[in-house]
């Protein structure tokens, strides 16, 4: 069946996934998916590595279409996407600040450059991460810390309706870790936005999380609820056994 | 100081040749950075060598079929057509070729290669074209070059201007230029294109060797000297443009093989500037 994008109006519902096969190229992964994303909220998505969660994100995002089912968005829907730091390659020579002018992009025309607005929304966004004092800095020279920091400022900038993070927390140290775990909760209280977050550190996301997805295409497992369904730390062991980390 | 006013007063010889040189070290500078930056160094070598073969087989076609519509082929732009076709070739999804892009490549020089010297054995008229565009002159310049490599110069640094943001964003982050709604797959192909033009019009003047040393050199050693990607641009223009210069002078002063000269005058450059980022203690560890 050829997945269908539609339209959502309501104003709560931002995504909704209707009995959605996710995979590449025409091999499904995981059968009969149905998530609803809704305005607000932190969806938590954990499960091991290699089990589906970032092909789930990008499905999500519309990066990689659905094998089958339906993917609907509300209408002008935007997105911020923070991807692990290492996915860059090192060679490009930019500065923070040209990197966190990329979130903007979502809201400057093909062909067009940033205004004065564009930058003066760079800037404060700058300091509310704190990395204003790395603007001049190279991407490429910071810490994995910095790094994550500096693409969750990216893509707050853009100010979209919904930041996908996929495992933003990753290859960084405990001091980075709190430094991006604070900013994402900031901006849960402030309900700015909607959070999307994978994770293979369920600890965490419970924690923060309003709502948690599970998925491990090897066991055919997918799982959404409220965060409630997912406190039995028993449980979710048994699902996951040795692949979830606890810290 | 006698060989530089010997040099000076057979500028009637050079001042063509040498005009060219600098015009296309410049632009090979340029558009190398993005073929630098995607880690495709070696499409540069791939495209030249499709380019040199575009002329070869316009010669072969012509020595072959005269009179027939092939006899009517123009080598210039024959050999343009294909290297265009093959960039945008390279530019797509490989569906026929589930490789990497790399294997891709390293395919297309191997058979460009292979073809390109069979057929050159099998040609008569135009064998002496043949040889400049695979190894390059110092003093033989078609008046076409003379306007269409400025032209194609002012166009490629035109469409560079007004597209710099998004040939910068989706080299370095196509994922979020897709999400964000970029048409990733046709500003792929305008810079393709503009990459197989580049090497198509410049071989045919420079010879293969030259244009891709011209493509990877001055990019790589402009990487030694700034953290900046816009000053790496300018840096790149400006050694293109000496490396050009200087092997000309070489090859002119010393009876050099002109590509040869240039790609020595690069490497001497490039080697130069290595050594300057380490004794400065630039930050290099990216170019490895």
């Amino acid at each position: 069946m050829t997945p269908v994008y539609l339209l959502i109006m309501e104003n709560e519902k931002l995504i909704q996934l209707r009995d959605v096969s996710i995979g590449y190229e025409g091999i499904s992964l995981i059968d009969h998916i149905y998530i609803e994303i809704n305005k607000g909220k932190l969806v938590g998505m954990v499960g091991p590595n290699g089990g589906g969660k970032s092909t789930l994100l990008k499905t999500l995002l519309g990066l990689v279409p659905p094998v089958t089912g339906r993917l609907l968005y509300k209408e002008n829907i935007t997105f911020g996407y923070v991807p692990q730091s290492v996915t860059f390659d090192r060679i490009f020579p930019l500065s923070v600040l040209e990197i966190v002018i990329m979130g903007r992009y979502a809201r400057v025309p093909f062909t067009r450059k940033p205004d004065k607005n564009d930058m003066d929304i760079v800037r404060v966004t700058m300091v509310r991460t704190g990395i204003d004092h790395l603007k001049d800095r190279t991407f490429r020279s910071l810490s994995g810390g910095e790094k994550q920091r500096v693409l969750l400022a990216r893509a707050i900038a853009g100010g979209p309706d919904i930041i996908a993070m996929d495992e933003p927390t990753a290859s960084i140290d405990s001091k980075g870790e709190a430094e991006i775990m604070s900013l994402i909760k900031d901006m849960k209280e402030n309900k700015e936005f909607t959070i999307i977050m994978v994770s293979h550190f369920i600890d965490s996301l419970i924690k923060f999380s309003d709502e948690l997805v599970m998925v491990d295409k090897d066991r055919a497992l997918f799982k959404h609820g409220d965060i409630s369904d997912f406190t039995d730390k028993q449980y979710i062991n048994e699902i996951f056994s040795k692949d979830i980390t606890y810290r | 100081m006698q060989i530089f006013n010997e040099f000076i007063n057979s500028y009637f010889l050079w001042k063509d040749p040498m005009l060219i040189g600098l015009v296309s070290g410049a632009v090979c500078g340029f558009t190398g950075v993005y073929v630098v930056l995607r880690r495709m160094v070696f499409i540069s070598a791939t495209l030249t060598q499709i380019s040199s073969l575009g002329v070869v087989l316009a010669f072969y076609f012509q020595s072959v079929i005269v009179g027939t519509f092939f006899g009517l082929i123009n080598p210039f732009y024959f050999s343009i057509v294909l290297t265009c076709i093959s960039a945008v070739f390279f530019s797509m999804k490989r569906d026929f070729f589930p490789i990497t892009l790399e294997g891709v490549i390293g395919f297309g020089f191997l058979i460009a290669g292979s073809l390109t010297i069979i057929m050159s054995d099998r040609i008569t008229q135009g064998a002496h074209e043949v040889d400049n565009i695979l190894f390059g002159s110092a003093v033989v310049v078609d008046n076409k070059d003379l306007i269409f490599i400025p032209a194609i110069s002012i166009v490629v640094f035109f469409v560079h201007y007004f597209f710099y943001k998004d040939f910068v964003f989706i080299s370095f982050d196509p994922e979020m230029a897709k999400l964000f709604g970029y048409p990733v797959r046709i500003i792929n192909l305008i810079m393709f294109i503009i990459l197989g033009t580049v090497v198509a019009v410049t071989t045919r003047a420079l010879g293969a060797l030259p244009v891709f040393a011209l493509l990877a050199l001055p990019p790589l050693t402009s990487m030694y000297l700034t953290e900046k990607l816009k000053y790496v641009f300018i840096l790149s223009i400006l050694i293109g443009m000496s490396t050009a210069a200087t092997g000309y002078f070489l090859s002119f002063i010393m009876s050099m093989p002109t590509g040869a000269s240039v790609v020595l005058a690069g490497s001497v450059i490039f080697i130069i500037c290595h050594l300057y980022s380490r004794f400065k203690k630039v930050n290099t560890n990216a170019i490895a």
